[in-house]
């Protein structure tokens, strides 16, 4: 039974190692090289308002709550980009656990990272713009699909980071990794994504300005 | 937390004068030191020398408390999850099965409860350098250590930014929800049924992401007036040269990582009960 759970846990942990290195590579080749100085500053403003917004949380299960400070990750990575997004989920998520509960739980902290990153990689899309209301219907499904492999490669993450690092036995994780993704779900379902349409419909579509040559 | 947002407490003992960059050296090199066990005895001894070193950091028990509280329900949580999932875990682990419950068939076994305890203290063992970093580095140092250890100062300067904006943007949240309440939306328990607070606590997410992203740009075009990233590297006003203290911290945090992997390797390789 013992080698049966730890053959297992090794080929996951493979899958995981796989994946984020894949998603990094991704992610430098498509990405924008550095960070502009909005960026920094729409990382810095967007985990704070992940960590103020954390204070708004409904328990579902053991250690595991319902939060809307997630509805913020594809929101910033749909506004600014993948990297944004990440860094937002990390930092947000990381800051938060440090100062509000005085240890940082590395595993989960992926899981957000990942859930913003995802949500950012539809500005890959040319024709999608949030704050110029650059937005089509096909994206509304995108997003959608995005996010829920965001959800997915994260909680690869989480699973892997639980079960290796801090020791936790694999049922436990998955039940709780289930809770917690059906608690985002339903946050980024019902806030995260039509707060990006709302935002992209109130920015105005067309200026009469042209770029002087 | 203060109004700063941080957890900084002004003293002045030898971790205060420490470089922060080496006390978030010591908590990586610590927390990759717990990760490599499943050892109740390592972990026992990790939290006292944790909690000695917040002694002498004269950190007051006054502002650990409330931590302290919360790691410990956490840990009971999820312990009573533990052992209701997987109550034989610990004999899978051990091949030992001491059965001390037996319900419907589910064996509820002694190593298991000894392995929820071995769990809960290896989350404690973490906590107390967590908070000897967090309680004894300035916050305006943090951007500065973070930058040393070879992060991006830009990624080091977001982090200054959140720390920064964390009460701003609390308030800000609090003058909406004020703003909404002096309009008859309830926010508060027992004033309507929790989906419905729930639906008003949505609310102000929108009217906040708006001003938030007004503040994005308010701010970078603030920093980009002043020359922000302009250059690849950049200096800090809190930067000190190392003194022989932090050397020696570098040492011993290196020494605990290599120490753990030749203790792992040769003694406590395996999840150990009594």
């Amino acid at each position: 039974m013992k080698g049966f759970f730890t053959s297992i846990a090794t080929w996951q942990g493979i899958l995981s190692i796989v994946i984020v290195v894949l998603a990094s590579l991704f992610l430098f080749r498509k990405g924008k090289k550095g960070l502009s100085t909005r960026d920094v500053v729409a990382i810095g403003i967007g985990a704070a308002l992940y960590g103020a917004l954390s204070y708004i949380s409904i328990p579902i299960g053991p250690n595991t709550s319902f939060r809307i400070a997630v509805a913020l990750l594809p929101i910033f990575g749909a506004i600014f980009g993948p990297i944004v997004g990440f860094l937002v989920g990390f930092i947000g998520h990381a800051l938060n656990d440090a100062l509000m509960n005085g240890s940082v739980w590395w595993s989960w902290v992926f899981l957000s990272a990942f859930m913003g990153m995802f949500g950012g990689i539809i500005t890959f899309d040319k024709d999608f713009d949030v704050l110029s209301g650059m937005i089509q219907k096909k994206h509304y499904f995108k997003m959608y699909m995005y996010a829920i492999i965001g959800m997915l490669v994260g909680s690869v993450v989480a699973y892997a980071g639980d079960v290796f690092l801090y020791g936790e036995p694999a049922a436990k994780v998955w039940l709780q990794i289930i809770l917690a993704n059906a608690a985002n779900l339903v946050v980024i379902a019902i806030v995260g994504i039509p707060v990006i349409i709302l935002l992209a419909k109130t920015k105005s579509k067309n200026n009469n300005l042209d770029v002087d040559a | 937390m203060s109004r700063t947002g941080s957890l900084y407490i002004d003293r002045n003992t030898i971790f205060h004068r420490l470089d922060g960059s080496i006390k978030l050296m010591l908590w990586i090199c610590w927390t990759i030191f717990i990760f490599m066990f499943m050892d109740i005895r390592v972990f026992a001894i990790m939290t006292i020398v944790g909690f000695v070193l917040l002694r002498i950091a004269q950190i007051p028990f006054k502002s650990i408390k409330p931590l302290l509280i919360f790691i410990i329900i956490f840990t009971i949580f999820n312990s009573i999850l533990l052992i209701i999932v997987t109550p034989e875990y610990g004999s899978q682990l051990t091949g030992k099965y001491t059965v001390l419950l037996n319900l419907f068939g589910v064996k509820l076994t002694m190593q298991t409860l000894f392995y929820a305890l071995t769990l809960s203290l290896k989350y404690i063992s973490l906590l107390p350098i967590t908070l000897l970093f967090l309680f004894t580095t300035n916050p305006s140092e943090f951007a500065c250590s973070l930058n040393r250890l070879g992060v991006s100062y830009k990624v080091a300067y977001s982090i200054s930014i959140a720390l920064r904006y964390i009460p701003d943007v609390r308030d800000e949240m609090i003058n909406i929800i004020n703003a909404q309440e002096a309009r008859g939306v309830p926010f508060k328990k027992g004033d309507a049924n929790t989906i419905k607070l729930l639906k008003n606590y949505l609310t102000i997410l929108f009217p906040l992401l708006i001003s938030s992203l007004q503040r994005v740009d308010v701010v970078s075009n603030a920093m980009d007036l002043r020359g922000f990233g302009k250059y690849k590297t950049r200096t800090w006003y809190n930067r000190r040269p190392l003194e022989l203290n932090d050397y020696i911290f570098i040492v011993i945090s290196i020494a605990l990582v290599i120490l753990g992997v030749f203790v792992k390797n040769n003694f406590l390789n395996k999840f150990y009960c009594i």
